[in-house]
């Protein structure tokens, strides 16, 4: 499991960030749609709860994989198309921009509400801005908006590496996923366990 | 009226005036709060209550003759919050339609171990009663006298929060009650 990636691979450490983060945007984003609809209930505020938590998370592990990006190597481009290459990375400095905005206007959103700000039920954070009814509103359009953006920038994102997997069969995609080691047309050698 | 309850009247009288005439009554005036502080989330919240009566009959040199009698009205709590306002007069926690008013009456003062004078008495709040210590700073000034209580009591002990609402980890049990009383002779 190598700590950092080189001209061929990503590293475990960016592997994990790049999923972990996936599935918590993508699980909360739905985990949201889904708890909008409760009943007014304690349950409903332990389930918004969770839902900041797990938005927090997603905002720290952001700064995180921020930090790694610094001292981590990036494997090279596979071969394409310039403009392909400069799109796929405008589509991750987008998604980047987003995986940090979501976060941070469901927080200020929360602040604009009024409403405290609790990390699992551990620790307080502060208010980004004062109360404000009106701001809040626009701010919840705006959380809710950054989402759906976000889902259309990702069929970008994912059919980018789609295309590389399955028309042009190289490793884009397969250098990202979790156990996703052996290069295509570099059989593994019969004896030789992976 | 027989001359046997007259006589019961005029000795009764007699037994109480000196302590009744002993300390001085007041009422509520303008610029009086009350209010309460709970802990949501881990933050505190303060409400108050936009209407309340008190009765307070208060000496220092004389707190056997003391009294506090308290009626808050449950429905008027205000905490800043439209969700938390709209949920407090609710079934869940107050239940106003069951119990509109809230009532504290003093039994006695006592002093503790700073010198500070602490009123005991009980609470009806949701239907149940349970004792409260209030702490008492009492200054008399030209008016009549300023008068501010604090004291700290458990929700769940009146049965304010029901089911769900009774988990203590994002509703705090404990509750700070304060009031500050602009008091005018009566």
């Amino acid at each position: 499991m190598p700590l950092r990636s080189d001209a061929t691979r990503w590293s475990t450490v960016a592997k994990t960030f790049h999923w972990v983060t996936a599935l918590l945007i993508l699980g909360n984003g739905a985990f949201a749609f889904w708890m909008d609809g409760l009943k007014p209930s304690m349950r409903k505020i332990d389930m918004f709860a969770l839902h900041k938590s797990i938005g927090l998370t997603v905002l720290a592990l952001f700064l995180l994989r921020l930090l790694w990006r610094t001292i981590d190597r990036r494997p090279a481009d596979m071969p394409a198309p310039r403009w392909q290459q400069v799109a796929a990375h405008a589509v991750h400095g987008v998604l980047y921009v987003l995986i940090a905005a979501i976060p941070l206007t469901g927080w200020a959103f929360n602040s604009a509400h009024g409403f405290p700000l609790q990390y699992f039920k551990q620790f307080n954070l502060p208010a980004l801005v004062e109360k404000n009814p009106a701001l809040s509103d626009t701010l919840g359009t705006v959380h809710v908006w950054l989402f759906w953006l976000l889902l259309a920038v990702l069929v970008a994102h994912v059919g980018g590496a789609l295309k590389h997997h399955l028309l042009d069969r190289d490793d884009t995609l397969r250098r990202m996923l979790p156990f996703g080691r052996a290069r295509r047309g570099t059989p593994t050698p019969p004896g030789d366990t992976p | 009226m027989t001359p046997m309850i007259r006589r019961l009247a005029v000795l009764s009288l007699a037994l109480a005036l000196p302590f009744a005439a002993s300390a001085a009554d007041y009422k509520v005036g303008p610029g009086s709060t009350l209010g309460f502080s709970g802990k949501f989330q881990g933050q505190q919240f303060d409400g108050t209550f936009g209407k309340f009566d008190a009765a307070i009959s208060y000496d220092a040199a004389n707190l056997a003759a003391s009294r506090f009698d308290v009626t808050v009205d449950m429905a008027t709590a205000k905490t800043g919050d439209g969700d938390r306002d709209g949920a407090l007069p609710g079934p869940d926690f107050f239940d106003v339609k069951k119990f509109a008013t809230a009532h504290y009456v003093t039994t006695g003062f006592s002093k503790d171990a700073k010198g500070d004078v602490i009123a005991n008495g009980n609470l009806t709040l949701h239907g149940v009663t349970r004792p409260l210590a209030l702490k008492v700073a009492f200054s008399p000034n030209a008016g009549g006298a300023r008068l501010s209580v604090t004291g700290t009591l458990k929700r769940l002990d009146f049965g304010v929060g029901s089911g769900d609402y009774k988990e203590t980890s994002t509703i705090a049990d404990e509750v700070l009650v304060n009031g500050s009383l602009n008091l005018q002779p009566k």
